[in-house]
């Protein structure tokens, strides 16, 4: 366990040695300044501080939600782009030849490095949306707590795209596949199916269709929903109004990374 | 310790690339026995399966068959690796990291912490010669300092048995020395080491036996002593005017050859005809400046002990 926590905190000092850090930080402290420079414009005070109290919650939060979809949309693609090379550098002769020689199980090795991958990414994010709430706080003095909730759900939509990325990091000791792979599902795959599902799905008649869509829909993770619907839920106060993508998504992160620990528990290095 | 350091029984290793179309054999049926206290030296050409030999019994490659025990335990048993040190052939170490920052991170995975941790890295950076360069991105190590840092890392969690892969690769003659003064240091306090090697004048200074493996197969073990055994041969240097008869009359009864600059080589079969020969040599009034027994170094036996392998696997 220490040894695990060992990998994982050291992950942090790659990311940092990296410029992980400091990039994201950089982007963050940029965007924080544009909102920032057009929430001083005045026209928007106006229309907030109109209207009832309900009314306004939700305009705030969806204002919030305005700037900071976008952005986070930019931190995940980012976030996939700084962490996919952690696994093969790791894999790398002469240095997992000496990690292994070490007594710490081959599973403790990917769990840490794992987890350090979500942790970097974790604190980017923390600091980004910190940040953002911040401004909007202290701008318009209302302190909507609920939307640092996202903090969560958006950590946990990169930590089930990064499992993809440590399995096939493991399987072809190279970044491009898992990245790639990543970025279909985020931009394509899970909208579409997203979208088949609960757009086109009245309009298909055929229930062999019906269920092939179902199928495909349930075993892909859902980041588009993670990111959308159960994001902006959180960030308005509504809470978890579907617990059915997270859980579906979940486990298809604890297969996937299964998948890679089976894998590498039989590599030979 | 009334277990082996190492064990191995007919361990094998076969390689196979993409698709299972080409295979390697690197390791064929190795049996090997390590005692514990000892400094075994495992020789072979490039290719041989030196490295992949460690790497089976550290768990970084899976044998195909058989079985081996490090320090009485199986080598599946990940646990054991606390009691153990390696410095791998091509090692390489986060070079974002200072010097003590890399024995850190390792110290911690071997499970040693705090104020012991930080207290032996001084003493090994001490013992390596690197304190200066404690402070130092390794990025900025030249090959030796790497190898010495290596050497370092390999050594952070008092091992009881140490697997060493071209330890002096790339390391001065004189760090070589330090090196070899080290190892047998470590040896002193019952330490077992396995050291990996080509330079074959290095392993006959500190090792107590060898392996001398080709191809995967083991071909011999033993003794340093053993193998290069001395022979009734003997080198002599002599002057004297009888000496020109020597010269004119090889057909004497002596076993002499000349060899050039006054130097003789003398073959016998005991010390008896040995002393004969000198009797004789005196009696004529030649006077023996300078005898010396000739005996096969390392190399000598390596070299054609690896080609009659080679003749043995063509036919
Ligand atoms: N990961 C691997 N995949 C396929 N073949 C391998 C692998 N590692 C080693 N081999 C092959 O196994 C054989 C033994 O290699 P090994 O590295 O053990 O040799 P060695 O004795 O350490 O050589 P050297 O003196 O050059 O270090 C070689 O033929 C090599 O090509
Ligand atoms: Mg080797």
């Amino acid at each position: 366990m220490k040894n695990m926590l060992t990998i994982t905190w050291y992950s942090l000092r790659e990311a940092m040695a990296r410029k992980v850090f400091i990039s994201f930080f950089i982007i963050s402290l940029l965007t924080i300044i544009l909102v920032a420079l057009i929430l001083n414009m005045a026209g928007f005070v106006k229309v907030f501080t109109s209207g009832t109290q309900n009314n306004f919650t939700e305009a705030f939060t969806t204002m919030e939600m305005m700037f900071i979809s976008p952005i986070t949309l930019i931190g995940i693609l980012m976030s996939i782009f700084s962490s996919a090379s952690f696994i093969p550098i790791m894999l790398e002769k002469g240095n997992i030849d000496l990690l292994l020689s070490k007594p710490i199980s081959r599973e403790q090795l990917l769990v840490g490095k794992y987890l350090g991958g979500v942790l970097v990414v974790f604190i980017n994010i923390a600091l980004l949306i910190i940040g953002v709430w911040l401004t909007f706080s202290i701008k318009f003095s209302v302190w909507n707590f609920g939307f640092l909730l996202t903090i969560f759900t958006i950590t946990f939509t990169f930590s089930i795209l990064y499992s993809i990325i440590v399995l096939l990091g493991i399987a072809t000791k190279s970044s491009a596949p898992g990245m790639m792979i990543a970025y279909l599902i985020f931009l394509i795959v899970s909208p579409v199916l997203y979208s088949a599902k609960y757009k086109l799905g009245v309009f298909i008649q055929s229930s062999l269709i019906k269920g092939i869509v179902d199928f495909v829909y349930y075993l892909f993770p859902k980041t588009s929903e993670l990111m959308g619907k159960t994001t902006y839920d959180l960030a308005t106060g509504s809470g978890i109004t579907n617990y059915q993508p997270i859980l579906t998504s979940f486990g298809f992160l604890i297969l996937t990374l299964g998948i890679a620990v089976v894998i590498f528990r039989k590599k030979d290095f | 310790m009334n277990f082996n350091a190492i064990e191995t029984s007919s361990l094998s290793k076969v390689y196979s690339s993409a698709f299972g179309r080409r295979k390697i054999e690197a390791l064929t049926n190795l049996n090997l026995i390590v005692k514990p206290g000892t400094i075994f030296g495992f020789l072979g050409p490039n290719g041989a399966g030196k490295t992949t030999f460690v790497k089976l019994l550290l768990g970084i490659t899976f044998p195909t068959s058989g079985g081996a025990k490090i320090l009485g335990e199986d080598i599946s048993e990940y646990k054991m690796k606390s009691k153990i040190g390696y410095l791998p052939e091509n090692h390489k170490y986060p070079a974002y990291l200072k010097g003590s920052e890399v024995l850190d991170f390792y110290g911690k995975l071997s499970g040693m912490e705090g104020i012991n941790l930080q207290k032996k890295i001084d003493e090994l950076l001490d013992l390596v010669k690197l304190t200066q360069w404690k402070k130092t991105k390794v990025k900025a190590y030249s090959k030796g300092m790497m190898q010495r840092l290596g050497l370092a890392q390999a050594l952070l969690n008092e091992p009881e048995l140490i697997f060493l892969d071209e330890p002096t690769d790339g390391v001065d003659p004189i760090g070589r020395k330090e090196i070899r003064d080290i190892l047998l240091e470590l040896k002193s306090r019952s330490k077992t080491i396995f050291l990996n090697s080509h330079l074959l004048s290095e392993v006959e200074q500190i090792t107590d036996r060898v392996g001398i493996l080709n191809k995967g197969k083991l071909i011999r073990e033993g003794t340093v002593k053993e193998l290069t055994q001395k022979r009734e041969e003997y080198k002599l240097s002599l002057e004297g005017a009888a000496v020109d008869d020597i010269n004119k009359n090889p057909d004497n009864d002596l076993h002499l050859t000349n060899i050039g600059d006054g130097y003789f080589n003398l073959k016998v079969s005991d010390s008896n005809e040995l002393n004969k020969v000198l009797d004789m040599l005196r009696s004529k009034g030649i006077m023996i400046k300078e005898m010396v027994q000739q005996k096969d170094s390392l190399e000598d036996i390596f070299i054609s002990l690896i080609n009659e392998s080679e003749k043995g696997a063509m036919k």
